[in-house]
């Protein structure tokens, strides 16, 4: 069974799963290209507030940022526990990363809910309609990548991922990473350099 | 079985993926600490900032595909089919941005010239709580503006024949944009930007050129700016360039107004 997943026969001699995978990834760098772009042409252009500077919370989102890079390492070990048939470190590290996704997404639930509460919705002006998609659908991604993680452990724990299956581990372990690169690239546009975007400044009148 | 040992081999250790989170982390603290204020490393470096953070999510992004994602120890294509979507991301990303942004559209600077200042949330709860101390506040000497694009509102005081304002201020040079609404039930108004001193005499010459000349005489070489005459309810602005530093006034010029309905406008 094993044998067969990895050495499967294919023109270019690479396993049809992972070249899927690396496809998807790419096309996915698209996806979000078309949007970072988006969020950057209309940088800027809001007529009403409430404007980047007004609400974004860079020391936050640094710390959420930690906490999606940790995820990474938690992925690598998962991987590196199933390719050396070690079950219980198999599903242990799915389940940190997993966990560890969750609070990332939880700060971007605490953060939207604030943003709205302060003013900015999807409809209130081109920083909250660009800004609110381009996070979201990060969002919904790394709530997917939880999804799936939360199933391999369960496979995990039923003792079906072990050296053999490690693939299965891998492909995930791509999204994910992926995931945490698309974030690394929101991070330093969105906040370290567009988080102090500011709108009109005006004297103080009556 | 062989395949088992390449892996391995192939693979970073443990400790490689530890070190490699580190650097992650250490680059995400530079990062920080390069735009958090405190620091004022960002003062230092000025206009290089960006493409210093630019670069280090770069490194980033190329030790998490390296490493974490095994491109460096993988096949070579796998490599190319992603990069190959990362180029035509930025492809996408930079013809967007060229369509968009290059030609004499000029969304930002129409942006800059209409947008309206955002009363912040907790701005708006400080001003709620020290309503008593607002009327101190606005006594105070107008601040210097920095350069650049700048918004003001002034509007008319319902049927008093005053603004709401009595001094506004700004940087030579910066683009200025003045929005005025007009609230009142009965009054028509404009808002005019003359030299100093000159208010009355503006006034008194517009009133022969008539509503239909916004009652500004045209020509009028000591109007520096002014919008239409706005009837009842209406708001309208004009956006001019601040002159060379000094005093000006703003006006009404609708006849009779003028002895009221003024203030300075003052341009450092």
């Amino acid at each position: 069974m094993a044998h067969a997943v990895e050495h499967e026969y294919t023109t270019t001699g690479l396993n049809h799963r992972k070249m899927l995978m690396w496809v998807f990834l790419g096309s996915d760098c698209l996806f979000f290209g078309s949007l970072i772009a988006t969020y950057m042409v209309y940088r800027g252009q809001s007529l009403v507030g409430p404007y980047p500077i007004d609400i974004i919370d860079i020391p936050l989102t640094t710390i959420s940022t930690f906490v999606l890079l940790m995820s990474s390492f938690a992925m690598v070990r998962a991987l590196a526990a199933t390719q050396a048939d070690d079950k219980k470190g198999t599903v242990n590290w799915l389940l940190i990363t997993a966990g560890l996704g969750a609070i990332f997404i939880g700060f971007q639930i605490y953060e939207f809910n604030t943003f709205k509460n302060e003013g900015l919705t999807l409809g209130g002006n081109l920083f909250g309609a660009t800004f609110y998609t381009l996070t979201g659908f990060h969002g919904a991604h790394v709530t997917l990548g939880i999804v799936w993680l939360v199933a391999a452990a369960i496979l995990g724990a039923k003792g079906r991922l072990h050296s053999g299956t490690a693939l299965d581990v891998e492909l995930l372990g791509l999204y994910w990473h992926f995931v945490d690169i698309v974030w690394i690239v929101i991070f330093t546009l969105l906040y370290l350099i567009g988080g102090f975007d500011a709108g009109p400044t005006a004297i103080p009148s009556g | 079985m062989a395949h088992e040992t390449e892996h391995k081999s192939n693979h970073p250790s443990l400790k490689q993926y530890l070190v490699i989170a580190v650097i992650l982390f250490a680059i995400t603290i530079v990062e920080f600490g390069i735009i958090w204020e405190p620091i004022g490393v960002e003062d230092d470096l000025g206009p290089t900032v960006t493409p210093i953070l630019i670069g280090l999510s770069a490194i980033k992004f190329a030790i998490v595909i390296m490493y974490y994602m095994h491109l460096k120890f993988d096949d070579r294509f796998f490599g190319t089919v992603f990069i190959a979507g990362v180029v035509l991301a930025f492809a996408v990303g930079g013809a967007l941005m060229t369509l968009f942004l290059s030609f004499d559209g000029e969304p930002r600077s129409y942006a800059a010239a209409h947008a309206v200042p955002y009363e912040g949330h907790h701005a708006a709860e400080e001003k709620h709580l020290t309503d008593g101390a607002e009327a101190t506040e606005t006594e105070h000497a107008p601040e210097p503006v920095a350069a650049g694009p700048i918004s003001f509102t002034v509007a008319a005081e319902g049927e008093t024949l005053t603004f709401d304002t009595e001094s506004l201020s700004a940087a030579s040079g910066s683009e200025i944009t003045i929005t005025f609404d007009n609230p009142s039930v009965n009054n028509s108004h404009n808002l005019v930007i003359v030299q100093d001193g000159t208010k009355d005499a503006v006034a008194a010459d517009g009133t022969p050129a008539g509503p239909a000349n916004n009652w500004v005489a045209p020509g009028d070489s000591r109007v520096i700016a002014n919008t239409a005459l706005l009837g009842p309810g209406e708001s309208g602005d004009v956006t001019f360039t601040a002159p060379v530093p000094g005093t000006y006034q703003f006006v009404c010029t609708f006849p009779g107004h003028n002895f009221t309905m003024f203030g300075d406008f003052t341009v450092e």
